[in-house]
């Protein structure tokens, strides 16, 4: 009965839920979109936005939001993408890739967490200037001609639908939640995120635990930036404009409150599964994707908005319980006085 | 308070020196860059950035921010451009009607922000997907293809941008400076003005003091989506074509203008003639670049983010506590 009471409680649920329902009513329009080929293809396709999604859940948990994960991508693409055209080892390459991640990590986490600048203003300074050096270092040409073994391996499967990438990816993501939920050290992230003084107060280093929030979204961003090159096969300088709103999309609809300190990185996956159907649906209900904009920023306005007058409605109802409590055993002491 | 002044009075002088720094530097590299000609029509290309910056002041005055003007650009452009060719409206009467969308989706999100309390940042990111996107449907409505753009406009329309005061001074900077006069009187010289400090100050006390905070919250957002369809029009009217993803590129060149004009991201802080020298800075430099040293034009972001993060981090140094005991063991030195 707890677990059953736990989980409806919890905000990742909903977000299910609403994939769920999302999925079904799209599959009475349009039978062809429930056949599991279909299905297991909005899955495959959203691991860049997954791993996007969930990097961005760490700066959302701590309270900051990171911007700069759409030009990040780009540029561990770009990097990693001609490193493994002039014919490097995919290891050089790879590690090329997160290290780009881990710095621009460390340099957003320095400018937040240390010089404690508001993170949106940060990150979109890093954003543009990361932005840029895909401008500079492609020379402003497409990277392409990727070997083909790199390429080829995006759409391997595992078990007959299910990519090796999305299984590699969703038992990370499994791991990093027992991680984030069962250990003291991954509670960190949220403890900080809810109450930053509190948890200064009790030992857990704020600063630390921000700025290492911030390398785990760039390395996330960069190994997305390699799946990216590699499901894609070439990287053109604008990879990955706009993506770092998507992923905040993804997370807000998974249930991730932007104030920090709630949410999972269960939740992140599914809301980038959402994030990155709608324009599949689209097609499949017989829309142009041209919608896909408009359906996106509905679907974020409709579910914050919901979600803050729903979260004003219980505070207001727990603050009223309290009131009549506290009347209540006013009114008893007064009785025993008399 | 004198304090606070005195340090807004220095930030616009340094970012006065700044700009005179931007035309010794530029003006020295290629002596083109001075002709009145050449320098008087740069402002066509980043006007947009002047007018909307100036608005988007207000927003992050009272604490919020707006990241949704630049999708507001490309509505407005192609409403006046389908209302006008497949609505068979009169320009003007199709301008008109851009303005009032725009301002209804300021309002719209302005509402969510005020009156629900849900982040600014949200509300703004999901309004910058949605503005786009009816910007794509209204496109869709028109018989001409998305990407060609509807031009042919009427030539009192486009006169409006070609105008020259004098034979020189372009429309634009009118517009510029006449909207600059606007937002100084009503952001330091108005109640209206006071009151949007004070809700970024604190927004409890100034609710307590007979103040509608969410109103005045709203009312900057209504602010800021009207500037920038005013921009979407003049864009238009300079460019002859509506196309609905016009101006998408500017949100990075908004908030480092904000910021860069003294603003403080956290609210109650900011002032518009600090502003308007900011977007000139970064006008100038992206007019500058290109020009006398050759920088491709898609390198911009660049320069912008790094003088962003400058900015910022300098600002952060300089008000930071140790900065303070280190200034004054070396004073005492």
């Amino acid at each position: 009965m707890t677990t059953i009471k736990k989980l409806t409680k919890a905000r990742e649920a909903s977000s299910l839920l609403f994939l769920v329902v999302l999925f079904a009513i799209v599959g009475c329009i349009n039978k062809d979109f429930l056949a599991p080929s279909s299905i297991m293809a909005c899955f495959n396709d959203s691991v860049v936005f997954t791993l996007l999604a969930v990097g961005m859940a760490f700066a959302i948990f701590i309270g900051e939001i990171d911007v700069s994960i759409g030009s990040n991508l780009g540029f561990s693409a770009a990097v990693v993408g001609s490193m493994l055209r002039d014919g490097h080892s995919f290891v050089i390459s790879f590690l090329t890739g997160l290290l780009i991640g881990v710095l621009v990590g460390l340099f957003n986490g320095w400018g937040v967490a240390v010089l404690k600048i508001p993170s949106l203003i940060f990150t979109l300074g890093t954003n543009g200037i990361l932005r840029g050096m895909i401008f500079l270092y492609t020379g402003g040409a497409w990277v392409e001609n990727l070997p083909p073994q790199f390429t080829a391996f995006s759409s391997k499967p595992l078990v007959s639908n299910l990519t090796v990438y999305y299984a590699v990816v969703i038992l990370a993501v499994v791991v990093i939640h027992i991680l984030l939920t069962r250990t003291k050290k991954g509670k960190y992230f949220i403890a900080v995120g809810d109450n930053e003084g509190g948890a200064t107060l009790v030992g857990i280093p704020a600063t630390r635990t921000k700025v290492l929030a911030y390398v785990f979204c760039g390395v996330f961003a960069s190994i997305a930036g390699i799946i990216y090159a590699s499901r894609i096969g070439f990287i053109t300088v604008i990879a990955g404009n706009g993506y770092e709103m998507k992923a905040v999309a993804a997370c807000v609809i998974g249930g991730i409150s932007l104030t920090g300190g709630l949410g999972s990185v269960i939740g992140a996956c599914i809301g980038a599964v959402i994030m990155s159907s709608v324009s599949r649906i689209l097609v499949f209900m017989g829309f142009s994707s041209d919608y896909d904009n408009t359906i996106t920023g509905l679907m974020l306005i409709t579910i914050v908005v919901l979600d803050a007058l729903l979260q004003r409605h219980s505070a207001e109802r727990i603050r009223r319980e309290r009131l009549t409590n506290r009347a209540a055993s006013a009114a008893q002491k007064g009785g025993e006085q008399a | 308070m004198k304090k606070n002044v005195k340090a807004l009075f220095n930030w616009d002088m340094f970012l006065l020196c700044v700009l005179i720094l931007e035309f010794v530097v530029f003006g020295m590299k290629n002596p083109k860059f001075l002709m009145p000609r050449v320098l008087l029509a740069s402002v066509n290309d980043f006007i947009a950035i002047c007018i909307i910056s100036l608005f988007v002041t207000f927003v992050m005055i009272t604490g919020g921010i707006d990241i949704q003007a630049a999708s507001i650009v490309g509505l407005t452009s192609i409403i006046i451009g389908v209302a006008w060719q497949d609505g068979g409206m009169n320009i003007w009467v199709a301008a008109l009607l851009a303005v009032g969308a725009a301002a209804l989706c300021g309002a719209l999100s302005g509402f969510f922000i005020a009156y629900c309390k849900v982040q600014a940042m949200v509300i703004t990111l999901g309004g910058s997907f949605l503005y786009a996107g009816f910007a794509l449907l209204v496109s869709n409505l028109s018989a001409t293809e998305a990407y060609k753009g509807i031009s042919g406009f009427p030539d009192d329309f486009k006169i409006i941008s070609k105008f020259k005061l004098f034979g020189v001074v372009p429309s634009q900077l009118i517009l510029f400076a006449v909207l600059t006069l606007i937002a100084y009187l009503l952001l330091h010289k108005s109640k209206y003005g006071r009151s949007v400090f004070l809700v970024g100050i604190n927004q409890k006390a100034a609710e307590y003091s007979g103040i509608n905070t969410r109103l005045i919250i709203m009312s900057t957002y209504i602010l800021s989506a009207v500037s920038a369809a005013l921009a979407g029009i003049m864009l238009t009217s300079y460019l002859g074509t509506s196309k609905s993803d016009l101006g998408s590129n500017l949100t990075l060149n908004i908030i480092t203008t904000v910021v860069l004009g003294g603003t403080l991201s956290t609210g109650g802080k900011g002032s518009a003639i600090g502003t308007a020298l900011a977007s000139l800075v970064i006008g100038i430099l992206r007019f500058g670049l290109p020009l006398c040293f050759k920088v491709n034009t898609q390198y911009l972001d660049v320069p912008v983010g790094l003088l962003l993060i400058v900015v910022v981090v300098g600002r952060a140094i300089a008000s930071s506590p140790k900065t303070a005991v280190f200034l004054k063991k070396f004073g005492k030195a």
